[in-house]
């Protein structure tokens, strides 16, 4: 199809409005199209900082730790647990559940993959030494026993009828435990070995990843030989990448954006509501942020409903709470968290707010239209009288800030709901000793802690609204929104999102449509 | 032969001192900020890493021992390792070298190749239209900051016209557009001085000595006035050479351009100090190198500079 | 060629004839343009159309508009937080011309200082400053200048004076000139043989020359800061947003080129434009002042 027929059909097609309004024409140069291709290239708006499953959880490296390894269940997009490494899994006794394990399976290396590498992947997850950045995912566990190499046996601390979903994400990956230790952890991270459908073919940093498809994977063979990631920070040339058909897929795709990839004869857009929201989380170490007051303030003087209908193109919701939407125990009758600007002034007023500085640390595109956001933000904050400066940092600081909690104010999180359950986003991550640890609440910690560990759904419901009660009052966590997560692809990918953020290209979720 | 020696031996001096005086400057700003050791070592850093650092700086010795050692080190290569890579940060910076040298030889080859026709056509056709509208383009290619340029030429050539790729390396196609980016106010230089070089030629005694004895007006046009505008020219050429090093930086930004440049700006935003340093201290050292390499050549062109038989 | 006659000729070597008032009015209205910035500049909060900061979401990308939704003119367009583009360039004239004659005041205060110093103590000091100066010249400053910000962070100082230290080799080399004639003998045996007064001289013939020379290397120096810091606002080295600079604003708008071009192009236009009036000021007042500069 020669360029400007292309064009052609770009301007009709945004002369309709609607991507969905495809003329006659455009149907027909639309359905053939199928490929041969062997290589999936990806572009996404960063270079990987961690290849190591355990000491990431940012979207632009779990894409691929969770291809590289895989975890004894899996969450599959369709939100139903599913076998991974473990086959069949039990509650044998009130705290105890069953493993067994999936026979025959080898690490990329070789070695086999046996029960000894389960319970030294999980047991490093927490292990204090080991530090990683999934220390409170498993942290229900008491103690693992491995009667053989194909069973796995875990106690929990309580009864915890959510282990099965915990192994399903971060922090659930398995990694080989000899291998590990003879190469050590930053051996590990430049040369990592799982059992995924892909194994580690190069890592060029900020020019490629090139992943093999693992011939020998217990899934099947994926459908490429090879997958290449491509970091393409900037939204303007990854999309243009896709449109001229230099890379199959694209992520972080900005809803503004959308529109054009979908009027294109040749891409689609394939969308996911996120199981989690977009933050602004909070140091709530450092004054004037640590004053409840404040963060209330903040949290009223932005307007939610112009971001998301300006910004996002009404590609997502303004969130009521700390759980996300489609979670266990959403609470539906709370009202969208509000806009008053005015009461924002008055509470500025009450907390004796003396125009302290509050900073805004965001990336480029790391989270789609962070920079935009926090932009439009800090005039917001302006507006009411706060003394808010953006600070752009590099994604490679974020990680940095991140791993050593030295964020100057709020900063952009993405956090997921792991479990569908807000045990697996606000208390995993906000709960003692978590990732986003800034603010410690006695009330708040023990609720969570029961909520955790508590079998009766309606009491565990009661916990988290008033969780959500004393949540909304200190904020944090200022939440933003809920958005779509829009990836770009060509027609012929068949491919579904998953609402958590992971590329699944196992066979079951990925194909290229072939003649 | 003195006087070759005597030619050569303040360019030489005049070398020497830029390349002392990089290092100091490099020496002093990273000393400015306090301790340089935190921008030098990753935040998560063991205490034996630090140790070892500290002590291969010499940062607990006398100031003039640090310079002398810092001195050392980076005529041995070692500028520390990049924090973003994690390998010797000279490693990284060679790695990126191969794609500034391509794009800034295209980019002078181009310069040379346009300018130089251009400004002898101006010349011999003075107060034409050509002449007009030529010297007016140059007259904005020089007033232009190279960055806009860049800008100008994507939003033009690459989004409208969709003629060339809108940035990164890989095929000829990428490398019109920063070539010529790059370019242009060398290209611009080259073909004001080139016309005004000519002029002065055209207008000299010897050429219409040259005309009145009938020689045909195309010898000499090419024979007797480019040779004797060539220094000139040369002169104009060479400088320009320089100067799109500098220019690299902003160009390969803008296309995404994956040289020392880009490298620099990319690593100043990753706190990367390491490869800061080292990209600008051999970006540095190549100019300077440049430049006394084109002294050289002027010096053996220039007959003045020659020895007296 | 000896320095003396020059320096006994009228104060200023002017160029005379038709072509000479011609260049004169051509420099006139190229120092009109820079006055006419200034009071632009300076006048801003009561020229400027609308709040250069003032974000409006629902208006954002907003294309060149008679009437945009509040009834008002957006004449050059809105930006990505639909701040309009008119109201940020004239205020981001501000920035150019403060750094940009700051920065020409710098590099004119250090580069006189060192210039008269090597000219007046001769020997060592005036070697090294000499080749100080030559070193820096065979240089890509910019290349230290973002090595510089990037290790002491990007400031309205920093940026001043990294700007101005860029350009004071210039000076310096004229100052140094001047100075040697001055103290050399002959120049004073030649005076007091003619029966004048060296202090005379000095005011009367040597202060103007120089003056002048300085105005057109002046002149020159501020199309070169404006630019300079037009390109480290747009690497994020220079001016840090939301405060309206030209070199951030066409850096801001580089990612909706393909969409809301107006955003990066205006302000582009704007900067070369300036750039090439300012620059061709200097010429015109080069060749009207000082041809014996053209060799810089």
């Amino acid at each position: 199809m020669s360029q400007v027929t292309r064009r052609e059909l770009l301007k009709s097609a945004a002369a309709l409005g609607t991507a969905a309004a495809l003329s006659p024409a455009l149907a027909r140069t639309a359905q053939a199209q199928t490929t041969q291709k062997k290589e999936l290239i990806v572009a996404q708006s960063g270079d990987i900082s961690k290849l190591d499953p355990h000491f990431s959880t940012s979207s632009n490296d779990i894409r691929w730790s969770f291809n590289l390894f895989d975890n004894l269940t899996s969450r599959h997009p369709d939100g139903k647990l599913y076998p991974g490494l473990a086959t069949e899994w039990k509650l044998t006794a009130p705290t105890t559940w069953t493993f067994k394990l999936r026979s025959g399976v080898k690490f990329h290396n070789g070695d086999p993959f046996t029960s000894a590498d389960a319970k030294a992947s999980i047991e490093r997850t927490y292990s204090p030494d080991a530090k990683t950045m999934v220390a409170t995912v498993l942290t229900t566990i008491d103690h693992i026993e491995t009667p053989d190499a194909g069973t796995l046996v875990i106690h929990t601390k309580k009864p915890d009828p959510l282990l099965p979903a915990r192994l399903a994400f971060y922090g659930g990956q398995i990694v080989p435990e000899k291998y590990l230790k003879s190469v050590g952890a930053e051996g590990f991270n430049a040369k990592p070995v799982g059992t995924g459908p892909v194994k580690l073919g190069s890592w060029t940093k900020d020019d490629k990843l090139v992943l093999e498809a693992n011939d020998a994977y217990w899934g099947g063979k994926p459908d490429f030989d090879r997958l290449t990631m491509r970091p393409i920070p900037e939204t303007a040339p990854r999309i243009a990448a896709l449109l001229k058909g230099e890379v199959d897929a694209i992520t972080q795709l900005p809803a503004d954006q959308g529109e054009r990839v979908a009027g294109n004869a040749t891409t689609r857009v394939a969308g996911a509501l996120y199981a989690g929201l977009y933050v602004l989380a909070v140091n709530s170490k450092r004054p004037p942020l640590d004053n409840p007051l404040v963060k209330q303030a903040l949290s009223l003087a932005v307007d939610r409903e112009a971001v998301v209908k300006e910004l996002w193109r009404n590609r997502g919701i303004v969130p009521s709470q700390p759980i996300a939407k489609g979670d266990n125990h959403f609470d539906a009758s709370l009202p969208p968290l509000a806009y008053n600007p005015n009461a924002a002034r008055d509470l500025l007023k009450k907390a004796n707010y003396k125009g302290e500085e509050i900073f805004i640390e965001t990336t480029v595109g790391y989270l789609t239209n962070d920079k935009q956001m926090s932009e439009a933000i800090q005039g917001m904050w302006k507006d009411v009288g706060v003394n808010a400066k953006v600070e752009v940092i590099e994604y490679s600081v974020r990680a940095q800030k991140n791993r050593e909690k030295s964020f100057k104010g709020v900063f952009w999180s993405d956090p997921t709901s792991t479990l569908a359950d807000p045990d697996g986003m606000m208390w995993r991550l906000l709960g003692p000793g978590g990732p986003q640890d800034y603010w410690r609440h006695a009330r708040w910690d023990e609720l969570g802690n029961n909520a955790r560990f508590s079998v009766d759904e309606k009491a565990r419901g009661e916990m988290y609204k008033e969780m959500t009660k004393i949540f909304l009052e200190n904020f944090p966590w200022i939440p933003i929104l809920q958005p779509y997560e829009d990836y770009g692809l060509q027609k012929y990918v068949e491919f579904t999102p998953n609402p958590n953020q992971q590329f699944e290209i196992r066979r079951f979720n990925f194909k290229f449509k072939r003649a | 032969m003195r006087g070759v020696l005597g030619f050569l031996g303040p360019k030489l001096l005049r070398a020497l001192v830029a390349i002392w005086l990089v290092t100091t400057v490099v020496f002093v700003v990273m000393r400015l900020s306090g301790d340089p050791v935190p921008l030098l070592l990753p935040p998560d850093a063991p205490t034996s890493e630090i140790l070892r650092v500290r002590r291969e700086l010499g940062l607990d010795r006398p100031l003039p021992v640090q310079y002398l050692t810092f001195a050392a080190n980076i005529l041995r290569g070692d500028f520390g390792r990049s924090i973003h890579f994690r390998e010797p940060a000279i490693s990284v910076v060679k790695g990126y070298l191969g794609a500034t040298v391509e794009l800034g030889l295209t980019a002078f080859v181009l310069a040379a190749l346009v300018a130089v026709p251009i400004g002898l056509l101006s010349a011999i056709r003075r107060n034409t239209p050509l002449d007009h509208v030529a010297m007016g383009v140059a007259l904005v290619g020089q007033a232009a900051p190279t960055f806009f340029l860049g800008i100008l030429f994507i939003l033009l050539f690459s989004l409208k016209a969709d003629l060339f790729p809108t940035g990164g390396r890989g095929e000829w196609k990428n490398l019109v557009l920063p070539a010529l980016t790059l370019g242009a106010f060398a290209m611009a230089s080259i073909a004001r001085v080139t016309r005004s070089a000519v002029l002065e030629v055209l207008r000299a005694d010897y050429i219409r000595t040259a005309r009145a004895k009938g020689v045909a007006e195309w010898i000499v046009v090419v024979k007797h006035t480019l040779r004797n505008a060539a220094l000139p020219i040369v002169t104009i050429t060479g400088l320009q050479f320089g100067t799109l090093l500098g220019g690299a930086v902003v160009t390969e930004t803008v296309f995404s351009w994956p040289g020392i440049g880009r490298l620099a700006i990319q690593s100043i935003y990753n706190r990367d100090y390491p490869v800061v340093q080292c990209a600008v201290f051999l970006s540095a050292i190549m100019f300077i190198v440049l430049n006394f390499a084109i002294d050289l050549v002027y010096g053996l062109l220039d007959p003045r500079v020659r020895p007296k038989a | 060629m000896s320095a003396t006659p020059a320096v006994m000729d009228s104060a200023v070597t002017v160029r005379g004839g038709a072509a000479g008032r011609r260049t004169a009015r051509l420099a006139l209205a190229g120092l009109a343009f820079v006055v006419l910035l200034g009071v632009v500049a300076a006048a801003a909060p009561w020229i400027a159309p609308h709040d250069p900061v003032r974000q409006s979401l629902r208006g954002r990308l907003g294309r060149p508009t008679l009437e945009a939704a509040d009834g008002r003119a957006r004449l050059l367009g809105t930006d990505q937080l639909g701040r309009d583009v008119l109201s940020r360039i004239i205020y981001g004239a501000r920035v150019s011309l403060t750094v940009g004659i700051a920065a020409v005041v710098i590099g004119g205060l250090v580069g006189a200082g060192l210039g008269i110093a090597a000219g007046f103590r001769r020997g060592m000091t005036d070697t090294v400053i000499m080749t100080l100066a030559d070193a820096q010249l065979a240089f890509p400053f910019i290349l230290l200048a973002i090595g510089i910000i990037a290790v002491l962070g990007p400031s309205f100082p920093t940026l001043i004076v990294v700007v101005g230290l860029s350009g004071w080799v210039s000076y310096a080399r004229i100052l140094r000139a001047q100075v040697i004639v001055l103290r050399s003998r002959e120049f004073v045996e030649a005076i007091t043989a003619l029966g004048g007064s060296v202090t005379r001289v000095i005011l009367r013939h040597v202060v103007p020359n120089v003056l002048s020379t300085i105005v057109v290397i002046a002149t020159l120096e501020l199309a070169r800061a404006i630019v300079l810091e037009a390109t480290l606002s747009f690497l994020g080295l220079g001016i840090q947003p939301p405060t309206p600079s030209w070199g951030g604003m066409i850096y801001e708008g580089r990612e909706y080129l393909d969409s809301a071009w107006w955003i990066s192009t205006f302000p582009g236009l704007v900067l070369m434009l300036t750039s090439l009036v300012v620059s061709r000021t200097g010429d015109w007042l080069r060749d009207l002042l000082d041809p014996t500069l053209r060799g810089e």
